[in-house]
């Protein structure tokens, strides 16, 4: 990124809290006072422990959760208006495949569902496996698969997409280190080569730092924004950069972020 | 020894065959003590070889007809009427289960008052729909209808409320029409319970169409096995009856299992590399 008078807020969070009535009636405010601009073609990791409202903001950017107090604005448009436009890309904690269909086919329903020619929505299926490493599981039910094959297929549905705002909840934490490391760069490949906006949760910091131009750090009860670190690693990053020192100056400065201490 | 034993009775046909030779023993053990304490034996229970040769024999027993002949031929009214039945109770039942999902005024309105239909005995119905109809081929299928009607609708309707809540965010993300939710997601999901209800609504409307056959002596499978029972023509007809409705009940059911997996190919078992080891 260049220049910071270039940048153009896409997604504009304003003193966004959301409370929930538990079962018992209990009041539990999982988020509380979140300021946050996102730029436009900007990587931004949250991170933080379990249960601090992660996955909470990520629904409340996308529509899927009504926020209780303050709002969300997306390119001056309410999240409900962009989301009729089609424009969010959500990549769930648990993968969520449609059992009946292969999993091929459950890459290309997105596509079906906006409409593309049967066509570009097989060869952007094929792509999307070989990108994952699926391609000879294409015709396979989800049921056969392992777990991190269903979240694999589950990455490359979102990513086939191609939506303007990609948001991404713990994609990668059910993978084994090698698919991670390999799936960080190809996630970083698409980004460059579209310049989507993309939102990715997770809560672990190599990972946060490694992709993303800031992370935001959460920290729990209630849920807030306690600290922002701009990563500022040259892109094109590579996995050899992990060993650099500085990332991990940044990874400890991220780390002493947190609030009383380690994660 | 005890491994064979033990791979053999993992096999599907053979626990069948386990069962079959069991009731079968059952049988002839009961219709030996019967044969020798009752007079008229074949009236309560004939060995299994006398219906084997009552099937098979070409004497006439009604109207010119051998047995076999007199089965077949009242078959051939009853089933088709048991078929059209569960075809039009079958289709009226999806209906009314997308009907519920779709509206859930018409699913509180309506879903309680469905059980009852199904609380009405049959043998109390019949009639009325006879009498209303006045065609017995019309209350067959009606009978048949209402039967089959219940099981579909409510395990169609089960399968449209087991859809998942994730999979309506995820729908919700790609800002999908209600229709294409329902043809994609829904429809699909309930797909599996929808076959349920088929694999018992179609011997309960077997059933039914013989139990109407028993009101007029109009022909079918049920008045055949009424007039052999008032030993009009040879018990063995009722018997053949018997046996063969318990086929066709049975027929019926796995049936449905296969076109089940004909329509959800996800439900067919993967095929393994068969693992054979010598011992
Ligand atoms: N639907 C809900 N009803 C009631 N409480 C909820 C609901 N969803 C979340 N919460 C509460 O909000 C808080 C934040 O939940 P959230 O799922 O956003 O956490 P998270 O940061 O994503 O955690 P994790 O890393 O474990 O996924 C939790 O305390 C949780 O109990
Ligand atoms: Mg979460």
């Amino acid at each position: 990124m260049s220049g910071k008078e270039e940048k153009e807020v896409e997604i504009s969070i304003r003193d966004v809290g959301v409370a929930f009535c538990d079962n018992a009636g209990n009041h539990v405010q999982a988020l509380t006072g979140v300021n946050l601009d996102i730029y436009k073609g900007e990587f931004v990791a949250l991170l933080g422990p379990s249960g601090c409202g992660k996955t909470t903001l990520l629904r409340s950017v996308c529509d899927l959760q009504e926020v209780t107090e303050g709002e969300i604005r997306i390119s001056g448009k309410t999240p409900g208006e962009i989301r009729l436009e089609q424009k969010f890309g959500f990549v769930f904690q648990q993968p969520v495949l449609l059992s009946w269909r292969t999993v091929k086919k459950n890459v290309e329903l997105p596509l079906e569902i906006m409409y593309y020619s049967k066509a570009d929505r097989s060869k952007r299926a094929d792509e999307m496996l070989q990108m994952v490493g699926l391609s000879d599981f294409a015709d396979h039910y989800p049921g056969q698969l392992s777990g991190g094959m269903q979240q694999r297929a589950n990455i490359a549905r979102a990513f086939g997409l191609r939506p303007d705002i990609l948001l991404m909840d713990e994609p990668f934490s059910a993978l084994d280190e090698f698919t991670k490391e390999k799936l960080h760069m190809d996630l970083l490949q698409i980004w460059s080569e579209t310049n989507k906006t993309i939102l990715f949760v997770t809560h672990n910091i190599q990972e946060a730092v490694l992709l993303s131009d800031r992370v935001c750090v959460l920290s729990p009860h209630p849920g807030r924004l306690s600290a922002v670190v701009d990563i500022d690693l040259p892109r094109d990053r590579t996995l050899e950069m992990k060993e650099t020192a500085h990332f991990n100056e940044l990874v400890s400065k991220v780390r002493n972020s947190f609030e009383g201490g380690s994660v | 020894m005890k491994q064979r034993i033990m791979a053999l009775s993992r096999k599907k046909w053979f626990s069948m065959a386990v069962w079959i030779f069991a009731l079968v023993c059952v049988w002839e053990i009961g219709a030996s003590v019967v044969a020798g304490t009752k007079r008229s034996p074949e009236n309560i229970l004939p060995h299994l070889y006398q219906i084997a040769v009552a099937a098979f024999s070409p004497e006439p027993v009604s109207a010119g007809m051998s047995a076999a002949a007199v089965v077949l031929t009242s078959a051939g009214a009853t089933l088709l009427r048991a078929l059209l039945g569960f075809a039009c109770g079958t289709v009226l039942g999806f209906a009314l289960a997308l009907l519920m999902q779709l509206s859930g005024i018409v699913e509180k309105l309506v879903f309680p008052y469905l059980m009852l239909i199904q609380l009405i005995p049959v043998l109390g119905l019949a009639p009325i729909i006879l009498s209303i109809t006045g065609d017995i081929n019309q209350s067959r299928i009606v009978i048949a209808a209402v039967l089959s009607f219940y099981p579909v609708a409510a395990n169609t309707l089960a399968g449209f409320q087991s859809v998942e809540k994730e999979k309506y965010d995820l729908m919700y993300t790609y800002a999908a029409r209600k229709s294409v939710i329902y043809k994609k997601i829904l429809i699909p999901s309930a797909i599996p319970y929808f076959f349920t209800g088929l694999k018992i609504a179609a011997p309960m409307a077997v059933t039914a169409s013989i139990l109407v056959d028993t009101l007029q002596g109009d022909g079918g499978l049920g008045c055949m096995l009424s007039q052999s029972l008032k030993h009009a023509m040879s018990i063995y007809v009722f018997w053949l009856i018997v046996f063969f409705s318990a086929f066709i009940g049975i027929f019926s059911g796995y049936l449905m299992g296969r076109l089940e997996l004909l329509v959800s190919p996800e439900k067919r078992k993967p095929r393994k590399a068969q693992k054979r080891k010598g011992n």
